[in-house]
């Protein structure tokens, strides 16, 4: 084999690790905040899936250079984009890891797209990047976490309302917790058929994938809790609803996850296998399957060895989250994530997931959060881009120049 | 991911319940003492004030301890100003039996006439419905949060709060009716024990007073 396939290959897993241990603990969090699962159940939860999204329904085509951020045809020496990418991998890993140690929860995607526009930069000056492109990666910064905040914020009010403030919570609550959960599953249903099988009609992923999904689901809630509600005090009742759902909201959130993070760690090693194996390098190339089983194990690894404390802490630590606040969370952000991709505006799934907390907290919901922190987490997502670029432009300068 | 233990403040509501426990346990442990004060029974009224005087301490220590964990830093569903007064009015609940507790310690009663006992042993029963309600207030807050705000339970909130208004009322009607019985009886007792009487009144009618001032601040809480 190819040493610096042998290399990339082993930074890619790195990568994945990162991924695994910075992002994938997310979407259990707030199922193990809510102690709807315990803290190992989620590990095995989210490890199992994670791999699963990521090796059956990862991409078999990847972008050599992340969401075409620079112009690949700038790049004609095979060399360059072997270097380039090891460096922005590493970089990317860096980045992630520092992120980890101080508990910030940043966009693995951005991390990536750093790395590459570092190395991009260096080589062919500025003007390679696709500032285009680029200001919508900016903006989405910006936007993800106020359009995440905005819909949690409606959402919880809407539950709120339909259910805790009517006359007889327990009656409309047998109504209403079907319709919301109904509801989340029209959006996990179209998105399982965009995000996981990768479609691109959301006509078809609407009509064939999330109508039916939330349609069963709402019969079989409406009918199973007409014969038994789980308690005579509403709040209880609403919460061990909202409680199982929140697993299977958590294990989908899990699966889309590593069907498409997978691609940050892999995109950059399918450029090198493709320079590698065919002496070319593309825009987008054919992904072996062994890549992507060692990107979905790289993902398991990364949330069995990191997230497993990560989440340990959560399920201990947080106690002010309650079921029904964990799925309007989920809900929401899981919303915004499908109609962003709809619409085509570049959103991060971490950005939104904290925006709704916030705004969950704005709703008068949470009640407390952490303003410094809140604080700390957006001046991370400021430099994740630039700071991943930075390291990324020495590794590859230290590269050409050892190489 | 680490940062959901730290964006998640802790909640000081749950620690605010456990102070209002402790608060009613101080004031359910001096009316045992004035019931044992009235049977003449020293030697357990004794041991209940000294009790009441230990979970005071409790109470003061769990106060220390919601005061330091509620940073600036946080975004709270209540404003912080209004939890921070809440907790000082709950925590003189505590207080206010205790001083009652302190006066029972510091003399024996001589010969105190039996109806002005029985105002007593009233006023303390009725101060166990304030610390009582005070109590179901602030688990009725935690509720009003967790519903999100909504009106029903904010408008259960608001009887509680209508409740204690009453209890206040009733015992301050009580203090005046031991004021002049006092002074009915003034030939009969030394003015030792009318200065006594008048003063384990006084703290006693206290723990209503700022049971009624821990409901105001719930008040504001909820239109923050």
């Amino acid at each position: 084999m190819d040493p610096w396939l042998l290399i990339t290959i082993i930074v890619g897993f790195g990568m994945a690790w990162a991924i695994g241990a910075n992002d994938a603990a997310n979407s259990m969090s707030t199922a193990v905040g809510a102690k709807a699962i315990t803290p190992k159940q989620a590990v095995l939860i989210a490890g199992v899936l994670e791999f699963t999204g990521a090796y059956f329904f990862g991409k078999s085509v990847t972008e050599t250079i992340r969401k075409g951020i620079l112009y690949p045809d700038r790049i004609t020496d095979p060399t360059v984009l072997i270097y380039g990418s090891v460096a922005a991998l590493l970089a990317a890993t860096i980045w992630l890891v520092i992120a980890t140690k101080f508990g910030l929860p940043v966009s693995t995607t951005h991390s990536i797209i750093g790395g590459i526009v570092g190395y991009g930069i260096v080589y062919a000056g500025f003007s390679i990047v696709n500032w285009g492109k680029m200001t919508q990666v900016v903006l989405s910064w910006i936007l993800s976490p106020i359009i995440g905040a905005i819909m949690a914020f409606l959402v919880f009010k809407a539950l709120t309302k339909s259910i805790f403030e009517r006359k007889d919570p327990v009656r409309s609550s047998k109504i209403w917790s079907p319709f919301w959960i109904g509801l989340a599953f029209v959006v996990i249903g179209t998105m399982f058929y965009i995000k996981v099988l990768h479609g691109k009609s959301l006509k078809t992923g609407v009509l064939f994938y999330g109508i039916p999904a939330g349609l069963v689901v709402f019969l079989i809630l409406f009918l199973t809790l007409r014969v038994k509600f789980p308690s005579s005090d509403p709040f209880i009742g609403v919460e061990s609803i909202f409680r199982r759902v929140q697993v299977i909201t958590s294990g989908y959130v899990a699966l889309a996850h590593g069907a498409n993070d997978v691609a940050n760690a892999i995109g950059p090693v399918a450029a090198v296998y493709a320079v590698a194996t065919m002496g070319m390098a593309g825009m987008k190339v054919p992904v072996p399957r062994w890549i992507l089983a060692m990107g979905g194990l790289g993902i398991a690894i990364g949330v069995a060895t990191y997230g497993y404390r990560v989440m340990e802490t959560v399920g201990k630590k947080i106690t002010e989250l309650t079921n029904t606040r964990g799925f309007t969370i989920d809900f929401s952000a899981a919303t915004v994530v499908l109609v962003a991709s709809w619409l085509g505006l570049p959103i991060s799934t971490t950005h939104v997931v904290v925006g709704a907390v916030i705004g969950v907290g704005l709703a008068r919901g949470v009640k407390a959060i952490n303003k410094d922190i809140v604080r700390d987490i957006i001046i991370s997502w400021f430099v994740t881009v630039p700071v991943a670029a930075l390291i990324s432009a020495f590794l590859f300068k230290i590269l050409m120049i050892v190489g | 991911m680490q940062v959901w233990t730290k964006l998640f403040a802790k909640s000081p509501f749950k620690p605010l319940i456990k102070h209002a426990e402790v608060a009613l346990q101080t004031v359910e442990t001096l009316e045992k003492a004035l019931q044992a004060w009235r049977e003449g029974n020293y030697e357990e009224m004794k041991k209940l004030a000294l009790e009441v005087d230990r979970l005071e301490d409790v109470a003061d220590r769990i106060k220390e301890e919601i005061r330091d964990s509620l940073s600036s830093k946080l975004m709270m569903a209540v404003a912080r100003e209004d939890v921070l007064i809440y907790l000082h009015m709950q925590d003189k609940v505590a207080d206010a039996a205790e001083d009652t507790a302190k006066w029972l310690l510091v003399k024996e009663p001589g010969n105190i006439p039996e109806e002005i006992k029985e105002v007593i042993l009233q006023m303390g029963t009725e101060s166990i419905k304030a610390a009582k309600l005070v109590y179901e207030a602030i688990v009725q807050m935690d509720r009003v949060i967790e519903s999100g705000f909504a009106e029903k339970e904010i408008e259960r909130e608001y009887e509680i709060i209508h409740e204690i208004e009453g209890v206040e009322s009733k015992i301050d009607g009580l203090d005046t009716e031991l004021m002049r019985l006092v002074f009915q009886n003034a030939g009969r007792m030394d003015w030792s024990e009318g200065f006594y009487i008048l003063n384990i009144a006084r703290t006693l009618s206290n723990i209503s007073d700022k049971a009624k001032d821990a409901a105001e601040r719930i008040r504001l809480m909820m239109n923050k």
